[in-house]
C-alpha cells in the first residue's frame, strides 16, 4: 500500500486533484467547492507543521554526531541544542507572549536577526565596488544612473542639488518600473508553463523524484 | 480601480479572460510537447555553467554547496528543486561531496523532506546509495537571520570550489554570494525578484534572469518534449508585448477597453 503512494503516477493524480481544487472556485465561485479549497490549505498548513518535528530532529542528529566524534566546531553545537532546549521549554512553560521566551525573541532573537541584516550594506559596498567599473559605454552609463538614484536616497544631497530628484524620480519610474514588470511578466508566464510541465508529470524533482524514478 | 468589462453569471467578475489564456497556454504547452520537435532555445550561460563549474570542485577536492531557496512551496523553490536535482546527479556520478543548507523560514520545513528524498534518489540512481549522507544536507533553522549565519559558516569552514543559489532567496541572498565570492567559489545564483537581481548580478559568477529558473529543469532535461513547452513561454511574451502595445494606443485614443477587459 505504502509503495502504491510513494508512486509517480500516485501522487500526480493527487497533484492534478488539489491543483483543480484550488483553480476552479478561483474562476467559478460555488459554495462546496470553496469548501473543499478552505480545506485542503488546511490539511496543507498542518502537514507543514508536522514536518518541524523532522527538521528539528535531523537538527538534534546531526549535533550530536558533530558532538560524539568531536568534530571541529563541536562545542558550537552543544550551544545549539542547549539554546533549542531552552527556547522550547520556556515557550512551553510561560507562553509566547511573556516570561523567558518572549524576552529571548526581544532581547537576543530580534536584535541578532538587525545584525545580520544591517552587516548585508558591507556586502553590498564590497559587491558594487567590485561590480561598478565604467568598462564599456553600456556599464559607464549604468554607473551613472546607479550614482544619480544614490545620491537621491542620500538626505543632503537632496538639501544640496534638489534638481536631483526629478532625474532619480524618472529614471526609477519609467526605467526601473518598465524593467520591474517585464520582470514580472516573463517569470508569471514561465511558471505557468512550469505548472503544465508538473501537471503532465515531466517536471517531477519537487516529488522528491529523479529522472527515470517510478 | 478599473470595473470589468463584462460579467457573466456563475464566473467570477471579469475573470473569464485570463481562464481563456490560461487555457490555450496549456493546449499550446500539451501540443508542443506532444510534437517532441526541438525548438531552438538560446543558451543560458548561468545553466551551462554548473557541469563545469561542479567538474572544477570535483578536481580541486573541494565540495559543491547547493541550496534551492528559503520559501515553501512556490514555483521558485519547484525550479530550485529542479536544478538541485541535476547539481546531485553531476555530485553522485563525480563522488562530489554535495552540502544542501536548508530552512530559512517557517514554511521551508515541507520542502526539506522532498529535497533528501530527492538527493537521495539521485545517488542511488547513479549506483552510489552509500555516498548519500544526510547530514550533509543540514536544517539550519527556520528564522531567515538564524539560517544566514548558518549558511555562512558552512561556507567558510568548508570552503566549497562552487555554490549554486536558486529557488527564493530574499535578503540574505547577497551574504550568501558574496560570501562564496570571497572564500573562492564559482558563484551561480538566481534572482527572485528585481531589486535582489541587480545586487545579485554584482556579486555573482553567472546569474539566471526572469524565466531563465522556471525553465531551468526543462533546459537540463534535454528531454524534447519539455524543452519544447519553453517554446510556449515566448509565444505568450509576444501576446504580452502585443497587449501593452494595444493597451498604449487604446489609452492615448481615450479608451481604457484593454484595461477593462483584463480586469479582475
Amino acid at each position: 500500500m505504502s509503495s502504491f503512494f510513494k508512486s509517480r503516477s500516485a501522487q500526480i493524480t493527487v497533484l492534478i486533484v488539489s491543483f483543480l481544487l484550488v483553480f476552479v472556485p478561483y474562476f467559478i465561485p460555488w459554495g462546496p467547492l470553496d469548501w473543499l479549497s478552505g480545506k485542503l490549505m488546511t490539511i496543507a498548513a498542518v502537514t507543514n507543521a508536522f514536518t518541524i518535528v523532522i527538521a528539528v530532529y535531523s537538527q538534534f542528529r546531526r549535533s550530536g554526531r558533530f558532538i560524539n566524534e568531536r568534530r571541529k566546531g563541536w562545542v558550537y553545537h552543544i550551544y545549539l541544542l542547549a539554546l533549542m532546549a531552552i527556547m522550547t521549554l520556556s515557550g512551553f512553560i510561560f507562553g509566547q507572549h511573556a516570561g523567558a521566551y518572549e524576552w529571548l525573541l526581544l532581547a537576543v532573537v530580534t536584535p541578532l536577526s538587525s545584525v545580520i541584516y544591517g552587516i548585508l550594506a558591507f556586502y553590498m559596498s564590497s559587491a558594487g565596488a567590485r561590480a561598478f567599473r565604467a568598462r564599456s559605454p553600456q556599464s559607464a552609463l549604468l554607473l551613472i544612473a546607479g550614482f544619480v538614484v544614490l545620491m537621491y536616497q542620500a538626505p543632503l544631497t537632496g538639501a544640496f542639488f534638489p534638481g536631483i530628484e526629478g532625474a532619480a524620480t524618472y529614471l526609477t519610474d519609467t526605467f526601473g518600473m518598465s524593467v520591474s514588470r517585464m520582470f514580472s511578466i516573463s517569470v508569471s508566464i514561465g511558471a505557468i508553463v512550469l505548472g503544465v510541465r508538473m501537471l503532465t508529470g515531466k517536471e517531477v524533482a519537487f516529488l522528491g523524484f529523479g529522472e527515470g524514478d517510478e | 480601480m478599473t470595473n470589468a468589462l463584462f460579467t457573466l453569471p456563475g464566473f467570477a467578475e471579469g475573470r473569464l479572460i485570463g481562464l481563456l489564456l490560461l487555457i490555450l497556454i496549456f493546449v499550446l504547452a500539451i501540443n508542443f510537447m506532444g510534437s517532441a520537435k526541438v525548438p531552438y532555445i538560446r543558451r543560458v550561460p548561468a545553466l551551462d555553467a554548473i557541469e563545469d563549474a561542479v567538474g572544477r570542485s570535483t578536481e580541486m577536492g573541494k565540495p559543491v554547496v547547493c541550496s534551492y531557496g528559503c520559501g515553501g512551496f512556490d514555483y521558485w523553490t519547484i525550479a530550485g528543486l529542479s536544478i538541485l536535482g541535476y547539481v546531485a546527479k553531476i555530485c553522485a556520478e563525480t563522488d562530489t561531496r554535495l552540502i544542501v543548507p536548508t530552512g530559512g523560514s517557517a514554511s521551508s520545513y515541507i520542502v526539506r523532506e522532498a529535497a533528501v528524498d530527492l538527493v537521495r534518489n539521485a545517488y542511488t540512481a547513479a549506483g552510489r546509495p552509500e555516498a548519500f549522507n544526510e547530514d550533509d544536507m543540514p536544517f539550519l533553522s527556520g528564522e531567515q537571520y538564524a539560517y544566514t549565519p548558518g549558511y555562512v559558516g558552512i561556507l567558510v569552514r568548508e570552503r566549497p570550489g562552487t555554490m549554486v543559489m536558486t529557488g527564493s532567496h530574499w535578503s540574505e541572498a547577497m551574504n550568501l554570494a558574496e560570501m562564496a565570492n570571497a572564500v573562492g567559489a564559482v558563484t551561480i545564483t538566481a534572482g527572485c525578484y528585481t531589486s535582489n537581481m541587480a545586487a545579485l548580478a554584482c556579486a555573482s559568477d553567472y546569474i539566471m534572469l526572469g524565466e531563465e529558473q522556471p525553465a531551468a529543469g526543462a533546459y537540463l532535461s534535454r528531454d524534447p518534449a519539455q524543452m519544447a513547452s519553453i517554446r510556449v513561454q515566448d509565444i505568450y511574451k509576444f501576446i504580452a508585448i502585443g497587449t501593452i502595445l494595444v493597451g498604449l494606443i487604446a489609452v492615448n485614443l481615450g479608451s481604457d477597453i484593454i484595461n477593462r477587459l483584463l480586469a479582475t
